[in-house]
């Protein structure tokens, strides 16, 4: 769809397939706090979609109350993540989003999975699904990159729809494709 | 000037303005300094409403967004005063009541009450317009700026608590503000 657009510099496709959803579910502003996966992510809405603001969090939680005052405020908000900022984030998801019922897009960046070579990363990183469950998240998770746009859109749809927060979980097999146009 | 007396000067001065206040005696003073519809009431997220009250002042540029905090709520989010310093809008009040205690947990000392200064880091942060605050007129000039005001405040019994449910502040707030909710548009 959508990701099949945009300059030919836009990296890797699972990256602009992100994008390429956020754009399409009307998301106007990402908030976020980088990881390395999710920098080509900040690149490509750079490259392609420069009516995406990007919001830089000093911490995940912190990314959560900026995104909970923009949907207030009339705005789409997405928060992306790296999977150990989850473990930052529970009390703004539990105390705040759900109650309230105020709609996010996560976008999270696994680590502890496939591939994983941090120690540090793996405990937080491989409990996120069963994390997830136990607060009452719903996830949705990508493994090809053909897939990620129409997901990501999916994720953003259902989140607006419901008013609760969807995430999206893009593992290290797929974020682990950094060549362009893989 | 107690914590009360501030909250009723910043409510007074808000007029229509959008304010959203920490959980516990901030917010509990905010409903009994005048229950309104843009007062958005947390019962949770100890910390986040001057990320809530920044959020909601880039997504409203036209509004002018108050945020009464409190000490120990800043200090568990210090980082939001790099936010707020790096992205410098030009239309959010945060409030800090510095009343140098947990109140609402039963009056344990903040670093506050010693040496640390939220004032000074707000300034440190970037943030260009900061004020402490110790009178009511020195506060009542201050709320017509922007940026961080540190009242420092006398601790006084919240006498009122604001309505418990989460989804009815909500809405009644963005109805107020002018937000249509999505919830009221109807299906597909």
């Amino acid at each position: 769809m959508d990701a099949a657009r945009g300059p030919a510099n836009r990296g890797p496709a699972w990256a602009a397939g992100v994008c390429a959803g956020v754009h399409a579910a009307g998301v106007r502003d990402v908030v976020y706090v980088p990881d390395n996966p999710l920098s080509h992510v900040l690149r490509g809405f750079q490259t392609a979609f420069d009516d995406v603001r990007l919001l830089l969090a000093t911490r995940e939680e912190e990314a959560f109350g900026i995104a909970a005052g923009l949907y207030l405020g009339g705005r789409r908000p997405a928060v992306m993540l790296q999977s150990s900022g989850l473990g930052n984030s529970l009390n703004a998801i539990t105390s705040l989003l759900i109650p309230y019922q105020i709609p996010v897009l996560v976008i999270v960046s696994l680590r502890g999975d496939l591939g994983e070579w941090n120690s540090a990363q793996v405990p937080m990183g491989r409990a996120v699904p069963a994390i997830f469950d136990a607060i009452g998240v719903a996830y949705s998770r990508v493994d090809s990159p053909g897939e990620v746009a129409a997901i990501v859109r999916a994720a953003a749809e259902t989140a607006f729809g419901t008013r609760l927060p969807h995430a999206v979980l893009l593992p290290r097999a797929l974020t682990s494709r950094t060549t362009v146009g893989l | 000037m107690n914590r009360l007396e501030a909250t009723r000067i910043v409510v007074e001065l808000a007029g229509d303005a959008p304010i959203v206040a920490s959980l516990g005696h901030p917010a509990y003073d905010l409903f009994a300094a005048g229950d309104r519809p843009q007062n958005l009431y947390t019962w949770g997220s100890m910390g986040l409403a001057s990320s809530i009250g920044l959020g909601l002042a880039l997504a409203r540029p036209d509004l002018r967004v108050f945020v009464l905090d409190g000490d120990g709520s800043l200090l568990m989010n210090l980082g939001s005063l790099a936010t707020i310093g790096l992205l410098r809008p030009d239309n959010l009040v945060l409030v800090v009541m510095d009343n140098e205690e947990y109140a609402t947990t039963g009056g344990q000392q903040t670093p506050t009450a010693e040496r640390a200064d939220l004032e000074a880091a707000a300034r440190a942060m970037g943030i260009a317009a900061t004020v402490a605050v110790r009178t009511e007129r020195e506060l009542r000039t201050a709320v017509h700026s922007r940026g961080v005001i540190v009242a420092k405040v006398s601790e006084s019994a919240p006498t009122a608590k604001p309505p418990l449910d989460c989804v009815f502040i909500k809405h009644r707030f963005m109805t107020a503000i002018g937000t249509q909710d999505e919830a009221r548009r109807g299906g597909r």
